[in-house]
């Protein structure tokens, strides 16, 4: 028995040994693991955090990159209430999204399941379809000035032939921002891509049992491509709210800047620029910033909350 | 055991701190070159005949301070609005030691404190307002103190083209000089083909007409440096405002963008392929038609306005000036100096064909006596500048804004203009 004993309390001693042993391996692996990332925690903490924490106390001054400011509390966001272009800026851009992501999913939905089909040759129609991607946006505003161009562009040249006249589409406050949509449409290979990895996951015997039982080609499509393909136009819906609220480059350059005609183009992210870097109201624009900030996150967050009742994940 | 663990730590410490250390190494070499105590770095926006024409001064001013090393940086998007490298350099202290900068900003950055302030040193050099235009001087200086030397200047007029005159029968010696027959001339200038222009006699906002351009025409005046007023909806301003609405009116606002947006400039400019017969444009705008059509027959004259006389018009202009917080600028004065000088303006007017902000350069050069530039010369006088305020940009921007609102029908000119004023005051305010 005591012998017993004994051995029992040297298993147990030796027990709290290795435990020990163990803990201070952790720490030290840890201490090390942190030390390796350091360089990218530090980055982090100074290139993102510090700089988003800071422009939250910017937006209460009246800050201006070269002055510190004064804290004027909540003036900033108090006359952002009164400006008229402000409230335009966000017309315009709310005007864009609500088209342009509807668009985008429905557009791009067709042509990945187009895109989708057994035909010889589909690797050269992927690929046309995609490239529109690759031009850089300053190239693509460039072009479609040109094509939109009332006087001798190919779109009016095409309406014209079959009788009809063309609008201004650039120059008219009516249709500048719809071609706007347009041009914006035709660069929309990424999302497709990413339809087609959705295609190419849906099991093949849903649609084999969909056949046994009769079902139309109408009935696949609603009934399993849909609601399968959900999680990708989720993440695609996301992804193209925040896009479309940042919408910056194509209209900067097809207007050198100024929004025009009569402001029909100045979106929230360009007027958030030109009263950062042009009116040096620095604080102004962090205000703006925040509030674009707050929107696009409670967007989000309804996406994601409605995302319960919508949104199909295969084997649930 | 522990030992390992203790080398694993020393380890990973030497190899970051070697890593911060390599970084900062680099940084060091890399300021050390470029400030010199000799080398003075200057950033400017010039390509073209202007680029040439600063490498020129460059190459002058070396000969005579052989001690002095200009390091010349071609910086795109520096001026008109868009000066966010040098603004970053500036706040991020590491700035050039002389910028090529747009005058009509001076005030804005004078304000916030980023341009060093030259006035004891152009007093002690004898460097005074008597030297150059004074509308050019009165741009550089804020609350009293210089931030700049003037370098370029220019003035806007209306450009007609003389065979179009005769082919609709206007006598091309006599061009309109009153608003009314300005009006007339577009009229039989203008052929319309359904709602496109064929050519079209005249189109107030385009190429130089700004608001500015008309509102002083007009009679009126946009701001009061001695009560700090913003007054953009001056009567003066409303009318001729309401001028240009008309305007846009009677030919189709939409057709005239279509039309508009169909040009482009250089080789492609209407006025040079016949397309448009009159324009405001300033003299930086007769490079480019001799350069790309020397043949055409055109004539300038002053921007017509409501009773014949009175003629105005106004100038805008380059300055150098000296970033807050250079390293070297005892080198980046001497070389403000020279390019400032009448030495240094001969050299870069000659080649860039840009107006010298001094009256004798434009004299010598020949300016005077050529029967297009002299036009644009004599004027100078009656010139104005755009008023020298922190809200320069915004002022302008508003502005067009205005114009676009109105011409669309979006609001009465009055009550555009009266927004403008009320943006303008607010920020002038803060």
């Amino acid at each position: 028995m005591k012998k017993m004993e004994q051995s029992d309390q040297a298993l147990v001693e030796e027990g709290m040994e290795a435990s020990i042993k163990k803990k201070s391996k952790i720490s030290g692996s840890s201490i090390n693991g942190w030390l390796f990332a350091s360089p990218w925690v530090i980055g982090l903490i100074l290139f993102y955090a510090f700089p988003l924490f800071s422009s939250i106390y910017y937006s209460f001054t009246t800050y201006s990159i070269l002055s510190p400011g004064e804290f004027i509390g909540f003036s900033n966001y108090k006359q952002l209430m009164v400006d008229g272009i402000f409230w335009k800026s966000i017309y315009n851009t709310v005007y864009f999204a609500i088209f342009f992501v509807p668009l985008s999913i429905i557009i791009g939905v067709a042509l990945a399941m187009l895109l989708n089909m057994r035909v010889k040759g589909m690797a050269v129609y992927r690929t046309i379809f995609f490239l529109p991607t690759l031009v850089p946006h300053v190239a693509l505003a460039v072009l479609w000035m040109w094509l939109l161009n009332p006087g001798f562009g190919l779109v009016n040249g095409v309406l014209d032939a079959i009788g009809l006249t063309g609008p201004n589409w650039l120059g008219s406050v009516t249709w500048s921002k719809p071609s706007l949509i347009l041009m914006s449409l035709w660069a929309i290979g990424q999302p497709v891509i990413i339809y087609l990895a959705g295609l190419g996951d849906i099991p093949q015997e849903l649609y084999e049992a969909a056949d046994v039982d009769g079902a139309s080609w109408l009935q696949k499509t609603f009934k399993v491509t849909l609601p399968l393909l959900t999680p990708v136009i989720f993440f695609n819906l996301v992804m193209g709210a925040i896009g479309a609220f940042q919408q910056f480059t194509l209209p900067y350059t097809m207007t050198q800047g100024q929004g025009t005609p009569d402001n029909s183009l100045t979106f929230y992210v360009m007027y958030l620029y030109d009263n950062a870097f042009k009116y040096s109201k620095m604080g102004y624009a962090s205000a703006m910033a925040w509030i674009l900030f707050i929107v696009i996150m409670l967007l989000t967050a309804v996406i994601f909350i409605s995302s319960k009742r919508w949104v199909h994940y295969q084997g649930k | 055991m522990s030992n390992s663990i203790f080398h694993k730590l020393m380890f990973s410490f030497c190899l970051v701190l070697v890593m911060v250390l390599a970084a900062c190494s680099s940084d060091d070499e890399a300021s050390e070159s470029a400030s010199g105590e000799n080398t003075v770095e200057f950033w400017h926006s010039m390509t073209d005949t202007a680029g040439d024409a600063v490498e020129q001064v460059i190459e002058e001013f070396e000969k005579e301070y052989p001690d002095i090393d200009i390091k010349a940086t071609y910086v795109a998007n520096q001026g008109e609005g868009q000066n966010e490298k040098l603004l970053t350099a500036i706040a991020g202290g590491n700035p050039p030691d002389v910028a090529y900068f747009d005058r009509f900003e001076v005030a804005t950055w004078a304000a916030e404190g980023s341009l060093e302030s030259l006035t004891d040193l152009a007093e002690e050099a004898g460097i005074s307002k008597d030297d150059y235009y004074d509308f050019a001087w009165d741009e550089l200086i804020y609350e009293g103190d210089l931030y700049g030397i003037p370098t370029t200047t220019d003035s806007r007029l209306l450009f007609y083209n003389r065979d179009h005159f005769e082919e609709v029968g206007l006598d091309p010696e006599n061009p309109p000089t009153t608003i009314d027959e300005l009006e007339e001339a577009a009229e039989k200038l203008t052929i319309k083909d359904g709602n496109r222009f064929e050519r079209i006699g005249f189109i107030p906002w385009f190429a130089q007409g700004s608001f500015y351009s008309w509102g002083w025409s007009f009679g009126g005046d946009f701001y009061d440096p001695e009560t700090g007023e913003v007054t953009a909806d001056d009567p003066k301003n409303v009318e001729a405002l309401e001028w240009i609405t008309e305007f846009g009116k009677k030919y189709g606002v939409e057709d005239i963008a279509g039309f508009t947006d169909s040009q482009g400039s250089g080789a492609m400019d209407p006025f040079v392929s016949g397309q448009i017969s009159m324009k405001i444009d300033g003299n930086f705008g007769v490079a480019s038609l001799e350069k790309f059509a020397p043949d055409l027959n055109y004539g300038v004259t002053p921007i017509p306005t409501p009773t014949g006389d009175n003629f105005k018009t106004w100038s805008g202009g380059w300055s150098v000036v000296i970033p807050k917080g250079a390293n070297n600028q005892d080198g980046a004065w001497e070389f403000l100096k020279f390019f400032g000088s009448e030495e240094g303006q001969k050299i870069f007017s000659e080649g860039s064909r840009d107006f010298s902000v001094i009256d004798s350069v434009n004299e010598s050069l020949g300016y005077t006596d050529d029967p297009i530039f002299s036009e644009f010369i004599n004027i100078l006088p009656e010139s104005n500048s755009r008023p020298v305020m922190t809200a320069g940009s915004l002022y302008w921007n508003a502005l067009a804004d205005a114009v676009e609102s109105s011409t669309r029908e979006n609001g009465t000119p009055k009550e555009n203009l009266e927004e403008v004023t009320q943006r303008v005051t607010e920020a002038l305010e803060e």
